[in-house]
C-alpha cells in the first residue's frame, strides 16, 4: 500500500463531512452556472420586449440562485475545512502512535529536528491533499457533466467545445504541468526538512558554538541553506503562477470559441440568437471552479512527497522492533530474580560486538553492582533488561519468564530506573515528578525532594526544555526522586550519582538502600567506594565478566578490582 | 525592520511596475466586454453576416492573450518580492538570535524558535506574493470598470456605487478579527511544536514511567486545539465571503432587473449597453471578492509577519563588550576577581563579593557542594554573563572593555555536556579553533586527548559520522573530543566544568594527564570534585551558598577549615562524624 493510500484510508474516517462537502460544492457550482445563464437569457429576452411576467420569473430565479449559491459555498467551505483539519489532527496522533514503539532506535537514524519538521510541516502540507486534490475534481466533474448535458439541448457544437475545454483544462494541461513539476519533485520539502534540522541543531549547540566562535560560520551556512530553500520555493511558486495563468488563458479561449462558433451558428440559422448571450455567460462561468485544477499536479506531488516522508520514518525496516510472541502483559508485584543466559549483543551499525558471551544471575532481593571501564557493556545489560535493545543470542529471564515473551510495559511497570541521561519535560518540578504516579500528593513529593537534598526546590519551580536550567547534580537528584516515587521492585541505576559530590552521594545512597531493602537492585557504578554493602560485585571488561564476588572476596583476590581500587585511592 | 509597510517600500520599482500592469489588465477587461457585446449584438439583433464580425473576433483573441499575460506578470512579480522579503527577514532574525547572550538563548524552547524561523517567515510569503498584487487589482480594476459603467448608464453606476462600499467595510471589520485570531494560531502552532519536540526526546522516559498514553492524549488535545483555532479563523473568513457573495449577487440581480426594465418599459437603453454592463458588473465584483479570499490569507500572513517582526523588538540585555583588543601573548594573562557579585534575575541565588587573583599557568580548583555557585563563577569567567557588581580584571582591565572575540580567542571551555554536532569526528575536533587546520593537527590533538586509539579503531577513522548531540559516543568519549578541541586551539585559559563526571578510572587517568599537559601552557580553572585535582591545585576556591569561604592550598584549608576537612574525609571513604 502506498503512503498516499494510507493517508486516504485515514481520511475516510471523516466520511460524513466529505460527502456533505461534495454535495454542497455541487449545489454551489451548478447554481452559479444557472445564475449567469439566467441573467444572460434575461437581457436577451428583455431586448425582445417580452411579457412582464416572464421577466418577473427570470429575475426571481436569478435572485434565488444567488442566495442558494452563497449559502452552499459557505457550507461547502465549512465542512471541507473541518474535515481537513480533523484529518490532520488524526494524522499527527497516528504518526506519534507509530513512532512510539520505535524509540529509541529511531534516533539512530533520524534527528529530532527532522522528525519535528515531518510531523509539523509535512502533515500541514497534507491539508492541500483533501482540499485541492481529493474532492474538487469530483465536484468539478459533476458540475461539468450537468452543464454540458444542459447545453447540448441548445447546441451540440457548443456542448462539444465545452467538453473539449473541460478535458483540456482539467486533464491535459495539468498532466503537462505535472511533467514540469517532476523536476522540482519534492526538493522544496526536502530543503525545508534540512533547514529545520540544521536550525534545531544550531539552537541546541548554541553555547558551545558561541564559545568556540563558530556561530558566524554556522549562521552563514544556515543562510545559504535558507537561500536554496527560498529559491526552490520561488521556482515552485512561479511554476504554480505560470500554470494558473496558462489555464486561465485556455478558459478564455474556450469562451472565445463558444462566442465565435455561436455567432457563426446564429448567422447560419442553426442557433437562435436569443440563446447566444446565455451560452457565452455559461462558458464564462463554468470554468471558474476549474481554475484550481491548474495547481492540481503541484499539490498531488506535494502530498505524495509529504506522505512518503511521513511513512518512510515509521516503516523504516532498520528500526522496527522485532515481532515476538508477547504472552505476559503483567508481572507480579514482588522483587524479581533476573538471569542472563549465554547472551550475545552488538549495537546496530557498531564495528565490534559489545557483549560476546555473558551469563549472570541476580537472585530476587539481591543487591548487585557492576563496575568496569567505559564501553565495557555495563549499561547495555540494563538496556537489555528494559527491552530497549534485544539480544542476538541467548535469553534474559525475569524469574522464569524469557523477557521476549514479556511486554515492555509490564517490565517498566515493575522497575525504578535512573539512567545516565534523564529527560525532564518543559514545565514544573511537580509535572516532572507526577510522571512517576499521577496520584501523588504535594507533601509526598516535597518529602522526597527533601530526602534527595533538593528541599530548596518548590514544586512550582520551572523546568526548562531538557532541564537546561538544572545543574548536572540537580538533574540526577531529581531523577532519583522520580524513581523513589515510582512503584516497582526492581531498581536499575546507571551511575545515578556521578555528578554529585561525595557527601551528597553517601546520603542519597542511604535513602535508596533504605527503600530498596527487600527489592532487587542493580547498580552500575563508576566509583568503587560504598560498594561494601553490595551482595555481589561484577567486574566487566570488553563485554565479559572478569571477576565477581563480594567486596571482601574481591579485595582478597587482589585482581582487577583490587587494582582499580588502588588506582582510585591513588587519585584521591 | 519593525514595520511591514517598510518592507514593501524597499521594492518600490517593482511596485510601480505592478501598478502599470494592473491598469493594463483593467483596460483589457473593458475592451473584452465591448468586443464580446459587439459580436453578440451584431449577430443577434443587427443580423450582420459572419464576415462582418470576424475582425472583432480576432481582436478579442489578442485582448484575451494580453489579459492572461498581464495576470501572469503581476503574480510573478509578487512571488519575487515575497522571496526577497523572506530572505531578508530570515537573515535578520537569525542574526538577532545569534547575538543573544547564552543565558537568554537557553531560556526559550528551541522548537518555538525553529518554528518562528521557518513557519513564521514562510507564512509571510502570501502577503507579498498574493495579497499585494490582489490589492492592486481590486483597487484599479473596479475603479476603471465603474468609470466605464458610469459613462454607459448612470443608474447601474449608482447601484454599484451604493453597494460597493459595503465590501471594504466588511473586510475591515472582519479582517481585524482574523488578524488577532491568526496570531493566536501561530502561538498554538509554536506551542504544539515545542510540546512535540519535548515529548519526542523524552519518549524513553515516558515509556519507562508508562506515561505514553497520557502524553498521546495531551498531544491529541494540543493538535485539536490547533485545529479549532484554525477553524475559528476560517469561519470568520467564510462568513466574510458569504456576505460578499450575497452583496454581489443582490447587486447583480438589481442591475439586471434595472437594465431589463429600462430596455422594456422605457426603451431608454440599447441591448448593446445592457450586455456590456452585464458582462462588466461580475468583473467588478469578482475583483472585489477575490480580494476577500486573499484578504484573510493576507491578514493572517500579516499577523505572522507582525509576530516575526516583534521578535526584533524583544529586549535583550546582550552583553556590552568593549572595543579593546586583548594583547595575544604566549603567557596567560593574570585574572583578578574584584568584588565580584552576581544574581540570577529569576532566582534568589546570589554570588557574593568575591576576590581572588589567578596568576599565569596556575591551577585553580573551584570547590563546594552542588548548588554553591561553582558553575555560575565559570560562566562569569567565560563572559557568558556579566557581573552585577565588581569586575573580572584581565591584564588590569575590566574584561568587558575588550572585544568578545579577543577574549574567546584565549579560552577553551570544556563543559559538562560538550556539544557534538552531526558531522565527522574530525570536523567535531576541528570546531575547537577558528583557524584552518590540517588532518595532522587534528590527529595530534586527538592523540593528546587520549581518544586517538579509539578513533583509529573505527573503520572510517576521523571521517566517522557522529549524530545529533553526539549519539553513539559515551560521555567519556564526548569529553575527550572536547579536550581534543582544546589541544587544537592551544588556549591560554582553560575553563573546565566537572571534568571527570561519570567516567571510569582508566579514562579519568587519561584525562588528568591531558589536563596537566594543557596546564603547561595555560591557566586551568576547574570546577572540581576529585581530590587529585584539588590537592595539586595552586589555589582552591571553597564556595558555600554563593559565598567564597576561603582561598588557599589543600593543606592550609585542611588545617583551618572544618567544612572543607569534612568534605575531604567523606571523599576518602570515611563516614561523616
Amino acid at each position: 500500500m502506498s503512503a498516499l493510500q494510507k493517508v486516504i484510508k485515514l481520511m475516510l474516517i471523516e466520511k460524513k463531512d466529505i460527502v456533505i462537502a461534495i454535495c454542497l460544492g455541487f449545489i454551489a457550482g451548478i447554481s452559479s452556472v444557472g445564475l449567469f445563464a439566467a441573467s444572460g437569457y434575461l437581457i436577451s429576452k428583455a431586448a425582445l420586449i417580452p411579457p412582464f411576467y416572464a421577466l418577473i420569473v427570470l429575475t426571481s430565479t436569478v435572485k434565488l440562485l444567488g442566495f442558494v449559491k452563497a449559502g452552499a459555498k459557505y457550507g461547502e467551505r465549512l465542512y471541507s475545512h473541518r474535515a481537513t483539519f480533523t484529518i490532520l489532527s488524526n494524522l499527527r496522533v497516528t504518526f506519534f502512535e507509530k513512532l512510539e514503539p520505535l524509540v529509541p532506535h529511531v534516533f539512530h537514524k533520524y534527528r529530532s529536528g527532522d522528525l519535528l519538521g515531518r510531523v509539523v510541516g509535512d502533515v500541514e502540507s497534507l491539508q492541500n491533499f483533501f482540499l485541492r486534490v481529493f474532492y474538487p475534481p469530483i465536484v468539478l466533474l459533476l458540475v461539468f457533466v450537468s452543464t454540458i448535458f444542459f447545453v447540448s439541448f441548445y447546441s451540440l457544437a457548443i456542448a462539444v467545445i465545452l467538453l473539449l475545454g473541460f478535458l483540456l483544462t482539467t486533464i491535459v494541461i495539468p498532466a503537462l504541468f505535472s511533467l514540469r513539476q517532476v523536476k522540482i519533485n519534492g526538493r522544496v520539502r526536502q530543503e525545508r526538512g534540512d533547514l529545520s534540522t540544521e536550525i534545531t541543531e544550531v539552537m541546541y549547540g548554541f553555547r558551545d558554538l558561541k564559545l568556540f566562535q563558530q556561530l558566524d560560520t554556522k549562521q552563514n551556512q544556515l543562510l545559504s541553506q535558507s537561500e536554496t530553500y527560498i529559491n526552490e520555493q520561488k521556482q515552485e511558486n512561479i511554476n504554480k503562477v505560470y500554470s494558473q495563468s496558462f489555464n486561465g488563458f485556455i478558459t478564455f479561449i474556450v469562451s472565445w470559441f463558444v462566442l465565435a462558433i455561436g455567432a457563426y451558428l446564429v448567422v447560419n440559422g442553426t442557433l437562435e440568437g436569443i440563446f447566444l448571450a446565455m451560452l457565452v455567460m455559461i462558458s464564462l462561468t463554468v470554468f471558474e471552479p476549474a481554475a484550481p485544477m491548474a495547481v492540481f499536479p503541484i499539490y498531488i506531488q506535494e502530498s505524495r512527497d509529504a506522505s512518503n516522508r511521513l511513512y518512510d520514518v515509521v516503516d523504516e525496516p532498520d528500526i522496527q522492533p522485532s515481532e515476538t510472541n508477547i504472552s505476559i502483559n503483567h508481572l507480579p508485584d514482588v522483587p524479581p530474580g533476573l538471569a542472563f543466559s549465554d547472551i550475545r549483543f552488538t549495537y546496530k551499525g557498531e564495528w565490534r560486538t559489545t557483549i560476546p558471551n555473558l551469563s549472570l544471575l541476580l537472585p530476587a532481593g539481591s543487591k548487585t553492582a557492576i563496575v568496569g571501564a567505559s564501553g565495557s557493556g555495563k549499561s547495555t545489560l540494563l538496556q537489555l533488561i528494559l527491552k530497549m535493545q534485544q539480544v542476538e543470542a541467548g535469553q534474559v529471564y525475569w524469574d522464569q519468564h524469557d523477557t521476549l515473551t514479556v511486554s515492555g510495559s509490564a517490565i517498566w511497570e515493575q522497575t525504578k530506573v535512573v539512567l545516565q541521561e534523564n529527560h525532564f519535560f518543559y514545565g514544573t518540578i511537580r509535572d516532572n515528578l507526577l510522571l512517576a504516579d499521577p496520584g501523588l500528593q504535594d507533601d509526598q513529593m516535597n518529602a522526597v525532594l527533601a530526602s534527595v537534598q533538593l528541599e530548596n526546590f518548590s514544586l512550582d519551580t520551572r523546568v526548562s526544555e531538557n532541564g537546561e536550567n538544572l545543574s548536572g547534580g540537580e538533574k540526577q537528584r531529581l531523577a532519583i526522586a522520580r524513581a523513589l516515587l515510582k512503584k516497582g521492585h526492581l531498581w536499575l541505576l546507571d551511575e545515578p550519582t556521578s555528578s554529585l559530590d561525595a557527601q551528597t552521594e553517601q546520603s542519597i545512597y542511604q535513602q535508596i538502600f533504605n527503600q530498596a531493602d527487600q527489592d532487587t537492585l542493580l547498580l552500575v557504578s563508576h566509583r568503587l567506594q560504598g560498594l561494601e554493602q553490595m551482595d555481589q560485585i561484577i567486574v566487566m571488561n570488553h563485554g565479559e565478566i572478569i571477576e565477581s564476588g563480594s567486596y571482601q572476596e574481591l579485595m582478597e583476590l587482589e585482581g582487577y578490582f583490587y587494582q582499580m581500587k588502588t588506582l582510585e585511592e591513588s587519585l584521591l | 525592520m519593525q514595520n511591514i509597510k517598510k518592507t514593501v517600500w524597499r521594492h518600490k520599482r517593482r511596485i510601480y511596475f505592478l501598478v502599470g500592469l494592473t491598469l493594463l489588465l483593467g483596460l483589457a477587461i473593458i475592451v473584452q466586454a465591448f468586443l464580446m457585446t459587439r459580436i453578440v449584438d451584431g449577430v443577434f439583433l443587427k443580423n450582420l453576416s459572419f464576415s462582418a464580425v470576424t475582425s472583432p473576433i480576432l481582436a478579442l483573441f489578442i485582448i484575451l492573450l494580453i489579459r492572461a499575460l498581464t495576470d501572469y506578470m503581476s503574480k510573478r512579480i509578487g512571488v519575487s518580492i515575497a522571496s526577497d522579503v523572506k530572505r531578508d527577514v530570515r537573515k535578520d532574525l537569525l542574526t538577532k538570535y545569534a547575538q543573544q547572550p547564552v543565558q537568554l538563548a537557553e531560556k526559550g524552547q528551541t522548537g518555538k524558535k525553529v518554528s518562528m524561523l521557518l513557519d513564521g517567515v514562510d507564512e509571510m510569503d502570501s502577503f507579498y506574493s498574493q495579497f499585494i498584487p490582489q490589492v492592486m487589482q481590486s483597487t484599479f480594476v473596479p475603479l476603471l470598470v465603474m468609470i466605464v459603467i458610469f459613462t454607459q448608464h448612470i443608474n447601474s453606476g449608482i447601484i454599484l456605487l451604493v453597494s460597493a462600499p459595503f465590501i471594504p467595510i466588511f473586510m475591515i471589520v472582519i479582517g481585524i478579527q482574523t488578524q488577532k485570531k491568526s496570531e493566536e494560531k501561530l502561538e498554538k502552532l509554536a506551542s504544539f511544536s515545542g510540546a512535540f519536540l519535548d515529548t519526542l526526546q523524552g519518549l524513553v522516559t515516558l515509556k519507562l514511567f508508562g506515561r505514553t498514553k497520557k502524553q498521546k492524549d495531551e498531544l491529541e488535545q494540543s493538535s485539536l486545539g490547533f485545529r479549532d483555532t484554525t477553524m475559528d479563523i476560517l469561519k470568520v473568513a467564510f462568513t466574510q465571503s458569504f456576505a460578499l457573495e450575497l452583496i454581489s449577487m443582490i447587486s447583480i440581480g438589481i442591475v439586471a432587473l434595472e437594465l431589463a426594465i429600462q430596455l422594456i418599459i422605457y426603451e431608454s437603453i440599447s441591448f448593446f449597453t445592457a450586455f456590456v454592463i452585464l458582462i462588466l458588473v461580475p468583473e467588478f465584483f469578482t475583483s472585489l471578492k477575490e480580494l476577500g479570499t486573499t484578504f484573510h490569507n493576507g491578514r493572517s500572513s500579516m499577523g505572522a509577519a507582525k509576530k516575526v517582526l516583534q521578535e526584533f523588538d524583544e529586549q535583550d540585555d546582550s552583553i556590552q563588550w568593549g572595543k579593546n583588543e586583548m594583547a595575544q601573548e604566549e603567557v596567560p594573562p593574570t585574572i583578578q576577581l574584584n568584588h565580584l557579585s552576581f544574581t540570577y534575575p529569576t532566582s534568589d541565588f546570589k554570588l557574593h563579593n568575591m576576590d581572588a587573583t589567578f596568576l599565569p599557568k596556575q591551577k585553580i580548583a573551584i570547590v563546594g557542594a552542588s548548588g554553591s555557585g561553582k558553575t555560575t563563577l565559570l560562566h562569569l569567567l567565560a563572559g557568558m554573563i556579566t557581573p552585577d557588581e565588581g569586575a573580572i580584571n584581565v591584564q588590569q582591565q575590566d574584561l568587558v572593555t575588550f572585544t568578545e572575540a579577543s577574549w574567546l580567542n584565549q579560552l577553551s571551555y570544556i563543559s559538562q555536556h560538550p556539544y557534538i554536532f552531526s558531522g565527522t569526528i574530525g570536523e567535531n575536533i576541528a570546531m575547537g579553533t577558528t583557524a584552518a587546520v590540517d588532518e595532522k593537527a587534528i590527529r595530534e590533538a586527538a592523540e593528546k586527548a587520549g581518544i586517538a586509539p579509539l578513533i583509529e579503531s573505527l573503520e572510517n577513522q576521523y571521517q566517522t559520522k557522529i549524530g545529533e548531540a553526539g549519539r553513539g559516543l559515551s560521555s567519556g568519549e564526548k569529553q575527550r573530543v572536547s579536550i581534543a578541541r582544546a589541544f587544537l586551539k592551544k588556549p591560554t585559559i582553560v575553563l573546565l566544568d566537572e571534568p571527570t563526571r561519570g567516567l571510569d578510572l582508566a579514562t579519568e587517568k587519561i584525562l588528568q594527564q591531558s589536563i596537566e599537559q594543557l596546564n603547561e601552557t595555560a591557566t586551568v580553572i576547574t570546577v572540581a570534585h576529585r581530590l587529585h585535582t584539588i590537592k595539586t591545585a595552586d589555589q582552591i576556591l571553597f564556595l558555600e551558598n554563593g559565598q567564597l569561604q576561603a582561598v588557599g592550598t589543600h593543606s592550609t584549608l585542611f588545617d583551618t577549615l572544618p567544612a572543607y576537612r569534612e568534605m575531604v574525609t567523606i571523599q576518602r571513604g570515611g563516614k561523616q562524624a
